[in-house]
C-alpha cells in the first residue's frame, strides 16, 4: 500500500448541526444506504393474503398473457394546422409573479403544454428561469383548481353569474360603493381595461396588492441595478440573487459581470452581505455578516457617514463582525465609485433605502450601475396605505361591491386588517379564484381563474419590453382572465380575453403581421419608454417597524412563494436551497437564539404579538442573526387542494402591517410539542470517505474552494488538494476518443443554489413525487441534487452550493456489480440506465459513490389524477415501483437532436445543440454540457481549465461531470478565517 | 429383513421418473414455443371498425403510403390520417357507400374513427419512423408485404432481437430513398450489396446501446 503523507489542504465542510457534532443519528443515517426501514412496506401482508393475491395472478395472468388487449389509435377527423403528431410545437408567451413579468417558451405536445423554457430573447429572461416558472405547468393541470362557478356557495355556471351582473349593474351607479383588488399591474391591455372601467365608475377606486415584492420605498420609481457593471456590491439584508425578484435578470447580471473567472482574465467581483436570515445571496457573498433586521438601518447609516467623510473613518455602532468590518467595506466601496452598489431589500422601510440610494449617489453609482425606472404600475401611494384604506371602508360598510382579481387577499392580508372579517361586510365579493381557497369561501361570487397557459395576456418587463401572453391549451375549466372579468363587470359584455389583447396591440404594433411576429418572438420591440427621475422619493413617512424582544422576518418561500404554490407538489418536494427542508416551513432561528429558548429542532414554539399568535415547528440554521426568527410565508392554508393540506403553518397570522417585512416585540414561548420536519440534506448520505494513509480525521474534499489570490498564485489549487497512488483499472480502457462524447462541467463559482435545475428535471424526466414522509426516510427522487455544505465557524460559516447530477463515469462502479446488466454504457460514455432490465437489487446505488441513484421503492405515479398526468413528457418512460433511475443527461433530447441531425445529413451535433434541461433552466449558466470530443466547445473548454477537478476522481471513477472549483474573493483587509477558528474547536 | 416393496417397485419408479422427465422437458418446450416471441405476437390481426383494404388503395391503386401515412419521415409516429385525409377522395369516390358510414360520420361530427392497433412496441421502447425511413429501411422490413393485405396482420415479431438483427447488420434491409415506400421492389443485382453502398455514402451507423430506443 502506497502511503501518502501529504496533508489535505483546503476547507472542512459540513452539511448539519448534527454531522457538526457528529451525533449518534447522523452516524446511523450515514452507515446505512437507504436509511431506516428501507425493507419495510407501506401495509404489512398476512401471509394468507399473499398466497391469495398470487393465486389470484397467476390465473389471471395465465389467461390475458395469451391474447394482447385491444388498443385503439384515435386520429383527429379534422388534421390541425402545423401539427404533426410526435413533434413539439413551441410557443412564446410570458408569465407574471409578484409584479415581474419573465418571457418563456412552452412545449406542447398535441395540444397539452408539458414543459416551460425561458425566452432567450426577453429580456428578463435571457434564456433562464426559476423553480416557480418551471413548475407552473403542473399547477395548471392541478386537480384541485376551481372546477366551476360559483355563487352564494352553491355551484353554478357562468350563466347565472351573468345574470347576477346584469342585476347588480343596475345598483353600481358611478361606482361610489364599487373597489378593485387586484394584483401589482403589469399588463398594458388590463390597464386599459381598468381606465375603461374607472371611467365608466369614476367613484370607484382601484388598489393594488401582493404580499410579496411590495417595497413600498421608491415611488415612483423603480430602482434598476446594472450588477454586471459592480465590481463591489454591499446586499443590505437584500436577497438580489433569491427571491427578491421573480425574475433571473440579477442572477445573470451578477454572474456575468464578476463570477465567470477565466484563466486569461482571473478577475472577480466582490459581494458584501449583510443579512438577518442566510439567503443563498449570503452563500455566495465573499463576506457575509449577520445583523438583526432593525439593525441593519443605523449600519446603513454608519456606511453612509463613511463614505461620505475624507478618511473614511468610521464610528462603529455595535461590536458585531460587520460593524468591525465596516469602514474595509467603506474604504473598498470608495476605491471604486461609479463601479460599486450598495442595495437594500424589500424588507427594509424607505429611510433605509433612502440612505442606500445617498450612498450611491456618494460614490458617483447612480447613472453607471443604478438607475431609477418607472415601475410598470401607475399606483403611486404605497399599497399598504391603499389596502388599509379599503380594509377602513369596507369595515365601515362604505364598500357595496369588491371585484378581487388579487390571489387570495383573505389568506395574506395583513392580519391587523381583518381581511377575511371584513369581506363578509360587502354584499358582493366577486373573486377571481385559482382553487377553493380563503377568499372563495368568503366571497359571494368565486369565479375560475384561468392559467397564464391557456389565456391571452400581456405583460411589461421591467425594461418595458412588452409579451404577449399566448395560450397553449383551452381553458380546462372554463376559467377568465382577470381582464376579462372586470371588463365583464363593468359592463363589456362580450369581450374575450384575446379581444382585449388583439384591440389594444393591433394598433400599438402596427398591423396584422407584426403581431405575428410579436407573438412569433415572444417579444414587442422597440420597448417602451422607462426611464424615471434621478431623483427618487422614497416613502419616508411609513415609520420603522417596531424593536426589542425576538425579532420575525416575513421571507418568501422557495417553495410556494406566497402561498400560490401549496398545491404544487414538484416545489413543495424541491427541498428550500439553505434550510434543505421540504412540505413545510419552520421558524428559523440561530443556535444562541435556540439555547436561549431551550428549543430542539422540530419542537413547536408559539410566536405571539398583540394577541396574535401561530405555532410552529422550529429548526436551527446555522448562520442567522441572534433572538431573529425567520419564517417563510404562505404555509398554512386552511383551504387547500390534496397535495398542500397539512403543509407547515400560517405566518400571515402574526405579519401585520406595522410588520410586514420584518418586526420586533415578539414573544416566544414553548409548547412541548414536536412537529416532524422532512429535510433532505440534513442527513444526506453521501460519506465524505476517509483517505486511505491519511489521519484520521482528514477527509476527501467533495467541494474544492479556494480564493483568488490563490487561484492567481497557483491555477492548479484545486486538482493538487487530493494526492492519491497510481489509478489503475482492473478492467480494460474503453476508447472514447472517437465519436461524440457527451460530458458536463459546473462552474460551482457561478453556481447560486436556486433549484431551478431541480424543478426542470422534474419536469423534464417525469420524476416521481414521493411526499413527506417518504423524504423523511431518504427516498426522494431528484435526478440533480443541490448540496449545500457549510464552512467555518458554526454561527457564521459560509456555505458552498453544489449541483450534483450523475457523473456518469467512464468507470462507472455501478455497472460492474448489476447482476442483470440494467445498467451499461454507450459508446457516446453515457451510463445508460435500462428500466425494463432492471430488477430492483440495489447494488449499483450501493456501489454509487455519489448517490445519484433513486429507486423507486413505491408506484410514486399511482394515485395521480387523471389531468395531472397530461404533465408527462412522453419522450421519457414513466418508471415503475421497483426500478433504478438516474441522471441520463436528458438522453432523449441527445437521441432527438442526432436524428434530426442525421436528417440534414450531419453526422456530429453543433455546439449548444443539445442542452439538458438543468443547463437551460440554469439562470447563472454554471451548468455546461456538450461534446468533450469538440475541442471548440464551451465544455471541452472549461475541462482545460485548471479549475476543473473531478469529485471524487481519486476513485478512479473517471466522471464525465466535473466541477470548476469555487472561488472567494475576500477583502485582504479583513481576516480570513483560519483554519485554527474553524471547525470542531 | 422382508422387503416392504417389491423388486419391481424399482422398475416403475425409474419409469415413473423417465416419464415426469419427458413430461416436464416437453412442457417447458411446448412453453417456450407458445411464448417465443415469433409464436405470440405475429399474427395478430384485429377486425377494424371501417373495412378498410390496403390491398385495394396501396396495391391496386398503387397509393403511396406518405399519402396517408404522411409524417412517416417528419416524426417518431407515423401518423395515421385524420378522416379529413380519407375525405379527400371518398366525397367523389364512393361517396354513399354504406361501408364508409362510420367515415363520413366521424367527418361530420368530429369524433375520431376507433382503429384498432396491430403494430406496437412496449411503452419502454421509443421507435422513430423518421429515422428509419430517413435512413432507407422500407417499410416492408417491420411490417410486411402491406400492399397485399385487405386486413392488416402483423408478420413480424417486433422484439428486441429482431431488432437487433437489423442493427447489427443494416445492409439488407437499406434501400434508396425512393425506394422506400415500394413495397414490390426487386433490384438486380444483391440488395444486400446496394444496401453496403448508401451506409458507406451516407455513414449509417445504428445504435447498438441501450439508451438508443430505451430513455
Amino acid at each position: 500500500m502506497i502511503q501518502i503523507t501529504k496533508k489535505l489542504t483546503g476547507k472542512k465542510y459540513w452539511r448539519s448541526l448534527d454531522q457538526y457534532y457528529q451525533t449518534t443519528e447522523f452516524q446511523d443515517w450515514l452507515n446505512k444506504e437507504f436509511p431506516t426501514q428501507a425493507q419495510e412496506m407501506i401495509d404489512e401482508p398476512s401471509r394468507r393474503n399473499v398466497l391469495k393475491l398470487m393465486a389470484a395472478s397467476f390465473a389471471l395472468g395465465g389467461l390475458t398473457a395469451c391474447r394482447r388487449p385491444v388498443e385503439h389509435i384515435l386520429p383527429y377527423s379534422r388534421g390541425v394546422e402545423n401539427l404533426i403528431h410526435g413533434k413539439p410545437l413551441f410557443y412564446n408567451t410570458v408569465m407574471s409573479l409578484g409584479g415581474s413579468a419573465t418571457g418563456l417558451t412552452a412545449r406542447t405536445y398535441e395540444g397539452r403544454p408539458t414543459k416551460i423554457e425561458g425566452n432567450p430573447d426577453h429580456p428578463a429572461s435571457l434564456g433562464a428561469t426559476r423553480g416557480y416558472h418551471q413548475a407552473s405547468v403542473l399547477s395548471l393541470y392541478d386537480p384541485g383548481r376551481m372546477p366551476n362557478v360559483r355563487g352564494d356557495g352553491k355551484d353554478s355556471d357562468w350563466n347565472g353569474f351573468t345574470s347576477y351582473v346584469q342585476t347588480l349593474s343596475g345598483s353600481l351607479g358611478n361606482g361610489a360603493g364599487l373597489r378593485f383588488l387586484s394584483e401589482p399591474m403589469n399588463s398594458p391591455s388590463f390597464t386599459a381595461v381598468k381606465k375603461h372601467a374607472l371611467t365608466r365608475f369614476p367613484a370607484a377606486k382601484w388598489v393594488e396588492y401582493s404580499p410579496i415584492h411590495t417595497t413600498a420605498t421608491a415611488q415612483p420609481v423603480a430602482p434598476r441595478i446594472a450588477f454586471d457593471k459592480a465590481a463591489v456590491v454591499v446586499a443590505l439584508d437584500s436577497d438580489f440573487l433569491g427571491l427578491d425578484d421573480t425574475t433571473v435578470v440579477a442572477v445573470k447580471e451578477f454572474v456575468r459581470g464578476g463570477r465567470k473567472v477565466t484563466d486569461e482574465n482571473p478577475l472577480m467581483n466582490r459581494l458584501y452581505a449583510v443579512e438577518p436570515q442566510f439567503s443563498v445571496t449570503g452563500a455566495a457573498a465573499d463576506h457575509r455578516f449577520r445583523m438583526k433586521s432593525s439593525e441593519i438601518a443605523g449600519f446603513a447609516g454608519a456606511l453612509l457617514s463613511a463614505v461620505q467623510s475624507q478618511e473614511l473613518k468610521v464610528v462603529g455602532q455595535g461590536n458585531s463582525s460587520a460593524d468591525k468590518a465596516l469602514s474595509a467595506i467603506a474604504k473598498d466601496l470608495a476605491a471604486n465609485r461609479g463601479k460599486s452598489v450598495v442595495v437594500a431589500g424589500p424588507r427594509q422601510s424607505g429611510a433605509v433605502h433612502q440612505i442606500v440610494h445617498q450612498i450611491n449617489q456618494a460614490l458617483g453609482n447612480v447613472g453607471p450601475v443604478v438607475t431609477y425606472l418607472k415601475p410598470a404600475s401607475d399606483q403611486t401611494r404605497p399599497q399598504l396605505d391603499a389596502l388599509k384604506e379599503l380594509a377602513g371602508e369596507m369595515a365601515n360598510g362604505q364598500v357595496n361591491t369588491l371585484v378581487i382579481t388579487a390571489w387570495n387577499p383573505a389568506f395574506n392580508a395583513p392580519a391587523d386588517l381583518e381581511f377575511e372579517a371584513n369581506l363578509k361586510k360587502v354584499a358582493n365579493v366577486i373573486y377571481l379564484a385559482q382553487d377553493l381557497d380563503e377568499t372563495a369561501m368568503a366571497s359571494k361570487w368565486a369565479i375560475p381563474a384561468a392559467h397564464y397557459l391557456e389565456s391571452w395576456g400581456d405583460a411589461v418587463a421591467f425594461d418595458g419590453t412588452a409579451s404577449i401572453q399566448q395560450p397553449t391549451i383551452q381553458p380546462l375549466h372554463g376559467g377568465k382572465t382577470a381582464a376579462e372579468l372586470v371588463a365583464f363587470v363593468s359592463g363589456y359584455k362580450d369581450l374575450k380575453a384575446y379581444d382585449i389583447v388583439r384591440n389594444h396591440w393591433l394598433p400599438v404594433v402596427g398591423g396584422e403581421k407584426a403581431w405575428k411576429k410579436a407573438l412569433h418572438d415572444g417579444v414587442i420591440r422597440p420597448a417602451a419608454a422607462v426611464a424615471g427621475s434621478a431623483a427618487p422619493v422614497f416613502d419616508t413617512a411609513t415609520p420603522a417597524p417596531p424593536t426589542g424582544g425576538y425579532e420575525v422576518i416575513f421571507v418568501p418561500s422557495w417553495s410556494v412563494f406566497d402561498g400560490r404554490f401549496v398545491n404544487n407538489a414538484w416545489l413543495q418536494e424541491t427541498p428550500d436551497p439553505m434550510t434543505k427542508l421540504t412540505w413545510d416551513n419552520a421558524a428559523l432561528v440561530s443556535q444562541a437564539t435556540a439555547r436561549k429558548l431551550a428549543v430542539a429542532m422540530g419542537d413547536v414554539i408559539a410566536i405571539e404579538r398583540n394577541g396574535r399568535k401561530v405555532e410552529g415547528a422550529v429548526m436551527i440554521q446555522p448562520g442567522l442573526a441572534d433572538d431573529t426568527i425567520v419564517i417563510p410565508v404562505g404555509y398554512g392554508r386552511t383551504k387547500v387542494g390534496q397535495v398542500g393540506e397539512g403543509a407547515g403553518f400560517n405566518a400571515y397570522k402574526i405579519r401585520t402591517s406595522d410588520t410586514f417585512g420584518y418586526g420586533g416585540g415578539f414573544n416566544v414561548s414553548k409548547t412541548g410539542r414536536v412537529y416532524p420536519l422532512a429535510r433532505t440534506q440534513e442527513f444526506e448520505y453521501q460519506e465524505e470517505p476517509k483517505l486511505v494513509g491519511f489521519q484520521e480525521d482528514v477527509v476527501r474534499p467533495i467541494v474544492r474552494e479556494g480564493t483568488i489570490e490563490e487561484f492567481k498564485k497557483n491555477p492548479h489549487f484545486a486538482t493538487e488538494m487530493v494526492e492519491h497512488p497510481p489509478l489503475k483499472s482492473l478492467y480494460g480502457d474503453y476508447d472514447y476518443s472517437k465519436g461524440q462524447q457527451w460530458a458536463m462541467a459546473i462552474d460551482l463559482n457561478a453556481c447560486v443554489g436556486c433549484n431551478a435545475c431541480m424543478v426542470a428535471c422534474v419536469a423534464e424526466n417525469n420524476i416521481g413525487v414521493v411526499g413527506k414522509e417518504q423524504v423523511a426516510r431518504g427516498r426522494e427522487m431528484h435526478w440533480i441534487r443541490m448540496d449545500r455544505y457549510y464552512t467555518g465557524p458554526v454561527d457564521e460559516p459560509q456555505v458552498v452550493t453544489a449541483p450534483i447530477p450523475c457523473m456518469q463515469c467512464e468507470t462507472a462502479p455501478c455497472e460492474n456489480v448489476c447482476p442483470v446488466a440494467a445498467t451499461v454504457h454507450s459508446p457516446e460514455g453515457l451510463n445508460d440506465m435500462v428500466y425494463n432490465r432492471c430488477v430492483g437489487t440495489r447494488y449499483c446505488s450501493n456501489n454509487c459513490p455519489y448517490k445519484v441513484r433513486r429507486f423507486n421503492f413505491l408506484n410514486w405515479h399511482i394515485n395521480e389524477a387523471e389531468v395531472t398526468k397530461m404533465v408527462y413528457n412522453p419522450e421519457v418512460t414513466v418508471r415503475m415501483r421497483g426500478v433504478m433511475e438516474k441522471c441520463t443527461y436528458c438522453v432523449q433530447r441527445i437521441q432527438n437532436a442526432k436524428i434530426d441531425a442525421k436528417v440534414e445529413g450531419r453526422r456530429w451535433l453543433k455546439d449548444g445543440e443539445v442542452t439538458p434541461a438543468c443547463a437551460q433552466a440554469c439562470p447563472s449558466d454554471a451548468i455546461v454540457f456538450g461534446n468533450v470530443n469538440d475541442l471548440e466547445s464551451r465544455v471541452a473548454k472549461m475541462k482545460v481549465s485548471p479549475r476543473n477537478y473531478g469529485m471524487l476522481a481519486e476513485l478512479n471513477t473517471k466522471p464525465r461531470t466535473t466541477y470548476l472549483a469555487k472561488l472567494r474573493n475576500p477583502n485582504p483587509e479583513l481576516q480570513p478565517v483560519t483554519a485554527a477558528e474553524e471547525h470542531h474547536g | 429383513m422382508a422387503l416392504i416393496f417389491p423388486k419391481s417397485t424399482d422398475k416403475y419408479v425409474k419409469i415413473g421418473a423417465a416419464v415426469l422427465g419427458l413430461l416436464a422437458a416437453g412442457g417447458g418446450a411446448l412453453a417456450m414455443l407458445v411464448g417465443y416471441p415469433k409464436v405470440i405476437m405475429t399474427g395478430y390481426q384485429p377486425v377494424q371498425p371501417v373495412p378498410y383494404s390496403h390491398k385495394l388503395h396501396a396495391g391496386d391503386l398503387g397509393m403511396d403510403c406518405y399519402y396517408c401515412h404522411y409524417t412517416v419521415d417528419k416524426s417518431s409516429h407515423a401518423a395515421v390520417p385524420p378522416t379529413e385525409v380519407c375525405m379527400n377522395c371518398h366525397t367523389r369516390v364512393k361517396a354513399n357507400s354504406p361501408r364508409l358510414e362510420k367515415v363520413r360520420g366521424s367527418y361530420e361530427t368530429g369524433k375520431p374513427i376507433e382503429w384498432v392497433r396491430v403494430h406496437r412496441v412496449p411503452d419502454y421502447v421509443f421507435f422513430n419512423h423518421q429515422s428509419h425511413v430517413k435512413a432507407g429501411v422500407s417499410c416492408i422490413s417491420c411490417h410486411g408485404r402491406v400492399d397485399q393485405m385487405i386486413e392488416v396482420k402483423q408478420v413480424e415479431p417486433l422484439n428486441m432481437g429482431m431488432c437487433l438483427d437489423c442493427h447489427r447488420n443494416p445492409a439488407p434491409h437499406i434501400r434508396p430513398a425512393d425506394q422506400v415506400t415500394n413495397l414490390a421492389w426487386k433490384p438486380d443485382r444483391d440488395p444486400a450489396e446496394i444496401g453496403r453502398e448508401i451506409i458507406q455514402a451516407r455513414g449509417i451507423n445504428p445504435p447498438e446501446y441501450c439508451s438508443g430506443c430505451h430513455r
